[in-house]
């Protein structure tokens, strides 16, 4: 198994936003956030996709590229302060989890 | 260059389409954006990638999922975004590299393939083609998400 673990923060989801535009108050607005019912602000659920899709890069290399095949689901929100552990099994089993709990499932394999 | 927030339409800006105007089937008008190495670097950046990761051949490519955030744009050109959507899942197909090293220009295009309310919520499905402008298949996404209306 292969993981990398990072520490989300506010200005993670504002750079993310910053790039793709995304607008969505929910990654931007605490309180507004939390009036829906979570923690606080989201995170932008295809950042952790990139995560997980870094450790597939790494384990499977050139072949990722052309034949990688990534999919995702996102069983719980990611808000600032969360402690990230992303794992990537020798199986291509692919998980995110937080202090909180697990907030992503998924694989990563060659088709 | 292209960057992302330049052709997608923002939450709030623009009359939002609600879940009766979504319909199963109809197409998504293309997108061509282009990709330059500054673009990959900053998407490397706010992702935490390692470039080391991604060395193919000896060259340097930029994580295939770079073009993960024009998805939204392309569907959202067609039904402009309502403000609390949350994202269910995602599958991605790679077909071949982005390199790292060079501008790429590529050209999006999708549909909405499915609609359906489950426990309140109202779901969203679709699917985003990126080609490169010369025609190799770069990556398939199929998307899900969750909309408040």
């Amino acid at each position: 198994m292969i993981e990398k673990t990072v520490p989300q923060t506010q200005e993670m989801f504002n750079n993310y936003g910053h790039l793709n535009g995304d607008n969505d108050i929910l990654h931007y607005d605490d309180a507004f956030a939390q009036k829906n019912g979570f923690r606080g602000t989201l995170g932008h659920g295809l950042m952790y996709t990139a995560y997980v899709a870094d450790l597939a890069a790494k384990k499977y290399g050139r072949d990722w590229h052309y034949c990688g095949e990534l999919t995702v689901k996102f069983v719980a929100p990611v808000c600032p302060g969360d402690l990230l552990r992303v794992t990537l099994a020798d199986n291509g089993k692919a998980e995110c989890s937080s202090q909180f709990g697990t907030t992503l499932v998924g694989s990563a394999v060659l088709r | 260059m292209t960057r992302p927030s330049e052709v997608k339409p923002r939450e709030g800006e623009q009359t939002a389409a609600l879940f009766a105007d979504w319909k199963i089937g109809s197409e998504f008008p293309e997108l061509t954006f282009t990709i330059t190495p500054d673009i990959v670097n900053e998407y490397m950046s706010v992702v935490n990638a390692n470039p080391e990761n991604y060395l193919v051949d000896g060259r340097q490519a930029s994580p295939p999922n770079v073009v993960a955030v024009y998805m939204m744009a392309v569907m959202y050109r067609k039904y402009p975004p309502q403000q609390g959507g949350i994202m269910i899942g995602n599958t991605f197909s790679f077909h071949h590299p982005v390199w790292a090293d060079e501008t790429t220009e590529i050209t999006g295009s999708g549909r909405l393939t499915d609609k359906y309310e489950k426990k309140g919520r109202k779901y969203i499905c679709y699917t985003v083609e990126f080609h490169r402008t010369d025609g190799v298949k770069l990556t398939t996404i199929q998307h899900t998400s969750a909309f408040p209306e």
